[in-house]
């Protein structure tokens, strides 16, 4: 089920000139985290516009479904650090989601969205919640987006129930518009908060990390007979 | 919930629901079911994605790489004992003042030179050494703190042609015992002519160690001296064997087997020795040290195959040079005598393609074969990756005694092994007969799944001339008899279905197929084991009658595990087959594991179980004699 990758041996070759900004954005090696986010949600909810929103700060209403997955870093400062975000943007279609499942194992965050003018959007927000349960880790971070609040007069999920929905799920959550420009950076900011008070929290009380120590010797495997000094 | 199958995998459930006895393979099901979904300008597009997704996952392994070269460099610079002494720099607490702290993660004596003052996430203050201060940073950095463990990572390597590296201002350090097996060097996979330089800085390396120890003689701090001391003396020891069997290893080439590894790829490493060592240096003096020590380290990691994982450099470079090669142009001509393969026509996919290297040394009867990488590797994990090895045989006649393997490369699907697999004892004879074959298999958990092989008539060797190939691997399914590719002791045909009015998942031993036999009469006693790990108390386990003298029962028994549905996923149904005997211990046939960490149809059956609450699903299972069971009773 994972066995798309095998139509085609791709070689690590950067296809076309376009890719030169993008390259350069990943090149970029100046930052302290890295972080890789995803977007998922039904099709059509606006997944493709909110990121294109917040990488590159524009805007298109045309509908283009996105074709399996596709990625934009963008680097942030937060909490005096530089995070490095690597955001997937996935495609809501059925037909990809083996492709895009595959994607949650690395993703510490998850940007789950849905449309505030569909309700069937919302109302698939707890599967795609299993989702995540089922492929993410266990300690990905998840924030609940309703977009495209801007349609006031479309509106059929109002803003109560997604409130009620996200603490029903344990998410925090946010309302938001794409088009409007309205929260898209204070979500990313306040999911790249979640994970980084993780990642305090988890060096703070995580046992793993002296484990890890002894780990970590282990891969330099050859200068421990000679150096007995700090084993950590 | 109809909706999270996919059509492929209704067709399978079909499949199965026939109960005609078929089993797929991994790499069978993948190739018929993706193609069919996505047209080719579709596949393009995700294709490029995943390729800037390759580039950007390299770069940040290389930026790991360094995070723990740095860490390791630290490490390696700790002089003291961390009771008596201060574990970073060795300065002797209590006499002359300076009393220790004592670090908050190691626990060892730090001076106050060498410790950090910071707080934790509570805002406590917290006093650690600059070890595990860096350490934590480490662990943010990489992600560590996230996955649980260091991920992936590649260690920056010197080349002697890096000026690409350099121009993009990537400090190149050495000095790392995690130094790949040769990875490095491309006059290896070029044709082995490193000869002058290797010999060179063999010359300078040795330089360095004499000023060390001469170094030593002045130092009059005995701690310090003692510890360098010795250091020096077991580094000229290693240098003194590696240059010998650099002189040696080349010509006369089965004098051992690591002789041609550690000539060609200690050459490539005593090239980096000469660089100075980068910062984190605490204390001046272990500079001379930490070159010799470094020189040290590299011989010993490539006696000893090295820690798996890549080189990144060459791979860097290569996508380098690529960078403006259309997808198609991928297979470089390097070199006049490589072969180089198209992709199988037929499929019109690839499974990824393999670079390797023969050499046969008729006059020591020795036949080199230096797996260099494979590019584009189909993936066979659920991760998007595989975590791929390779394992030669000699054909005909394969068997465990000509089967060799490389190390396994995890999580990636662009390995470098950089690994010399030699066979001793070939003749002329034998290179007219037989056929090598190589075959790349993604190790999993327990058994591992087939990626693709290639086969090579070793007439096609000329003695003492290295042969380079780049080749696509085809599909041969190993399904030959006389082959130990896989250790197959059966299938089995399960049912599972989630009854959402029982809130119980209900397992089906249905049958089993072309068992192994246990018993010295040909046949078997079977009978089957179901547990629904974890489960503290094992309740969750039930066994099947035993049928008498058979390898093909029929058992038909049902087992009901109430469970909710969301606590599915985090368990794993481990269904093993016994050979009941009696009066002694039971035999182990076979088993296999069904669950969320499963691959290929064994995951596949478990989603399509789980996400289909009240529908059944049958599936055949390959049994796996490699599986551990946890009721091993």
């Amino acid at each position: 089920m994972y066995g798309f990758q095998q139509n085609g041996t791709y070689p690590p070759v950067m296809a076309s000139a376009n890719d030169s900004k993008w390259q350069k954005d990943a090149a970029d090696q100046n930052f302290d985290y890295m972080f890789k986010l995803l977007i998922i949600g039904n099709s059509s909810v606006g997944k493709t516009s909110f990121l294109f929103r917040y990488a590159d700060d524009s805007f298109t209403s045309a509908f283009v479904s996105t074709v399996g997955i596709d990625f934009k870093v963008k680097t942030v400062f937060r909490q005096d650090k530089r995070v490095k975000l690597q955001i997937w943007d996935t495609a809501g279609q059925e037909r990809y989601r083996t492709i895009t499942t595959a994607y949650y194992r690395g993703a510490m965050g998850f940007l789950l969205m849905y449309d505030v003018t569909n309700e069937e959007s919302f109302n698939a927000v707890q599967d795609w919640c299993t989702q995540i349960k089922t492929y993410s880790w266990d300690n990905a971070q998840v924030v609940l987006v309703g977009n495209k609040c801007d349609l006031e007069d479309e509106r059929v999920v109002s803003m109560e129930r997604g409130k009620q929905l996200a603490d029903q799920l344990g998410l925090e959550f946010f309302e938001t518009s794409a088009k409007e420009n309205i929260n898209v950076k204070a979500v990313f900011e306040r999911l790249v908060d979640i994970i980084c008070d993780k990642m305090s929290e988890s060096l703070d009380s995580d046992p793993t990390l002296v484990s890890s120590q002894s780990k970590g010797t282990r891969l330099t495997e050859n200068a421990n007979t000679q150096n007995s000094g700090c084993s950590c | 919930m109809e909706r999270w199958v996919c059509p492929n995998d209704r067709q399978l459930a079909l499949r199965a629901k026939l109960g005609t006895g078929w089993s797929v393979h991994t790499n069978r099901m993948s190739s018929f079911q993706k193609a069919k979904q996505l047209n080719l300008d579709e596949q393009e597009q995700i294709m490029r994605v995943m390729q800037r997704a390759e580039y950007l996952d390299q770069s940040e392994q290389e930026r790991i790489g360094r995070l723990v070269e740095k860490l390791d460099n630290m490490k390696k610079n700790c002089i003291g004992n961390g009771t008596t002494q201060c574990v970073l720099c060795g300065d002797e607490f209590g006499l002359l003042g300076s009393s220790p702290t004592f670090c908050d993660d190691c626990k060892k004596a730090v001076c106050s030179k060498c410790g950090v003052d910071t707080i934790n996430s509570a805002r406590q203050p917290l006093w650690l050494c600059k070890i595990c201060s860096e350490h934590r940073e480490v662990w943010k950095r990489s992600g560590a703190w996230f996955f649980k463990a260091i991920p992936r990572y590649v260690i920056p390597e010197k080349k002697t042609d890096c000026a690409k590296y350099q121009a993009r201002g990537r400090i190149q350090t050495q000095g790392s015992r995690r130094v790949r097996p040769g990875g490095p060097s491309p006059a290896w996979h070029r044709g082995r002519g490193s000869t002058s330089t290797g010999t060179a800085s063999y010359g300078e390396s040795s330089e360095q160690d004499s000023s060390s120890s001469s170094e030593d003689e002045v130092n009059f701090n005995s701690k310090h001296k003692n510890k360098r001391g010795a250091e020096s003396e077991s580094d000229n020891i290693s240098i003194g064997s590696s240059r010998s069997s650099h002189l040696y290893g080349t010509h006369n080439l089965a004098d051992s087997k690591t002789s041609i590894t550690s000539g060609n790829y200690g050459g490539a490493g005593q090239l980096s020795a000469t660089e100075s060592s980068r910062g984190d240096d605490y204390h001046d003096e272990t500079d001379s040290e930490k070159s010799s020590l470094s020189g040290f380290s590299r011989d010993g990691s490539t006696r000893s195959h090295g820690v798996g994982g890549v080189a990144g450099s060459t791979r860097y470079d290569d996508e380098h040079d690529n960078i403006d090669v259309a997808i198609n142009q991928y297979n470089k001509h390097q070199e006049d005598d490589e072969i180089v393969s198209s992709p199988d026509s037929d499929s019109g996919t690839s499974l990824g393609c393999l670079e390797f290297s023969l050499l046969y040394d008729s006059v020591n009867n020795a036949l080199y074969c230096t797996i260099v990488r494979a590019r584009g590797l189909k993936a066979m994990d659920s991760n998007g990756l595989s975590d791929p090895y390779v394992k030669l045989h000699l054909l005909p006649g394969a068997n465990k005694s000509t089967k060799l393997r490389t190390k396994t490369i995890h999580k990636t699907l662009n390995p470098e092994w950089n690994e010399t697999l030699t066979y001793y004892g070939i003749t002329e004879e034998d290179i007219v007969k037989k056929t090598l074959r190589l075959s790349v298999l993604d190790e999993d958990h327990f058994g591992f799944d087939f990626i693709g092989e290639t086969r090579v008539p070793l007439k096609k060797l000329k003695p003492h001339q290295t042969k380079a190939f780049n080749v696509y691997l085809e599909k041969t399914f190993p399904l030959e008899k006389d082959d130990d590719l896989i250790a197959i002791r059966g299938k089995i045909l399960l049912s599972l279905r989630y009854a959402t009015s029982r809130q119980s998942l209900i397992v089906r031993i249905i049958r089993c197929a072309e068992l192994a036999s246990m018993d010295s009469n040909g046949y078997s006693d079977p009978y089957v084991k179901v547990y629904l790990k974890p489960d503290k108390d094992k309740k969750s386990k039930y066994k099947t009658s035993v049928k008498k003298r058979t390898l093909n029962p029929e058992f038909n028994e049902e087992f009901v595990y109430e469970i909710k549905h969301n606590e599915l996923p985090k368990k794993t149904l481990e269904v093993t087959v016994w050979d009941k005997d009696i009066g002694k211990a039971n035999d182990f046939i076979g088993g296999v594991q069904i669950g969320i960490n499963a691959k290929g149809e064994r995951l596949r059956h478990w989603f399509n179980a789980l996400k289909n609450p009240d529908r059944e699903f049958r599936q055949w299972h390959v049994l796996s004699a490699e599986l551990t069971p946890e009721v091993y009773t």
